[in-house]
């Protein structure tokens, strides 16, 4: 019987502007595909970029915001993106719209925001944590 | 559960430092051991006298001398990149452990973290 492993998977470079959404994807699909278990995604600084509901790439390119929100909520993965960073970039959920009074929310499912803390709690409990960072 | 947070971007030229001081207080709030080393360029956000408010910037000088009081347990550099970057006693910030070695330095970690 092979080991199982549980995983975090932290996401800090942005879709189109790095490869880190891309390459952390097919990780999170082969670590699935081989009875590991990830707890959690969590996104930080520009990585936040891949929870926005208003990515509209050409339709003849891949949709990354779309294909990771379809893996997590297939496989009930929560992922969370950092509120700090999410704030700062401009994306916000329904809760932080109101709190902040912005003309709208752009926080794509299943993804939710919250802080640091989802990181901490991840890099405690989780067997591993995977970095997926954009170019320096 | 140790972590190290790996800064070697120098300060103010990208976000990921600052992003990468939050990672470390914040472990730091969850009582969890943290320290930050400092390599390369990344040894400059330990110069004194920086004047960040010229380019609307926020002091990386003095939001690291809180790092000791919220409970980060050391601010260490790599010597030679300190020696590189003409960095010494003379215009360091305080309580900073110079280390000869960054790969022995990662290996009492159980975590080592590279700001993004």
């Amino acid at each position: 019987m092979p080991t199982t492993l549980s995983y975090t998977l932290v996401i800090t470079g942005a879709p189109w502007a790095s490869q880190a959404p891309q390459t952390a994807l097919n990780v999170a699909q082969e670590l699935i595909n081989a009875n590991h278990r990830i707890d959690r995604v969590f996104l930080y600084g520009e990585g936040i970029h891949l929870a926005s509901a208003l990515s509209t790439p050409p339709s003849d390119e891949k949709h990354w915001p779309r294909a990771w929100s379809e893996f997590l909520t297939e496989h009930s993965i929560p992922a969370v993106a950092c509120v700090a960073s999410a704030l700062r970039r401009g994306l916000v959920d329904e809760a932080e719209q109101a709190r902040y009074e912005l003309p709208a929310s752009n926080l794509r499912a299943p993804f939710e925001i919250a802080g640091l803390g989802e990181w901490v709690e991840g890099s405690i409990q989780s067997d591993r944590v995977l970095y997926f960072h954009g170019s320096a | 559960m140790s972590t190290l947070i790996v800064v070697d971007q120098a300060p103010y030229g990208s976000w990921t430092g600052r992003e990468a001081l939050d990672m470390t207080l914040s472990l730091a709030a969850f009582d969890q051991p943290a320290a930050l080393l400092f390599t390369g360029a990344g040894v400059n956000w330990l110069r004194t006298g920086q004047a960040p408010e010229h380019v609307g910037q926020k002091s990386a000088e003095k939001n690291l001398s809180a790092a000791p009081i919220f409970g980060v347990e050391e601010l260490l550099a790599c010597s030679e990149s300190c020696q590189r970057y003409g960095l010494d006693d003379a215009n360091m910030i305080g309580g900073i452990n110079q280390v000869a070695s960054t790969a022995e330095t990662m290996n009492r970690y159980h975590q080592v973290v590279f700001a993004g």
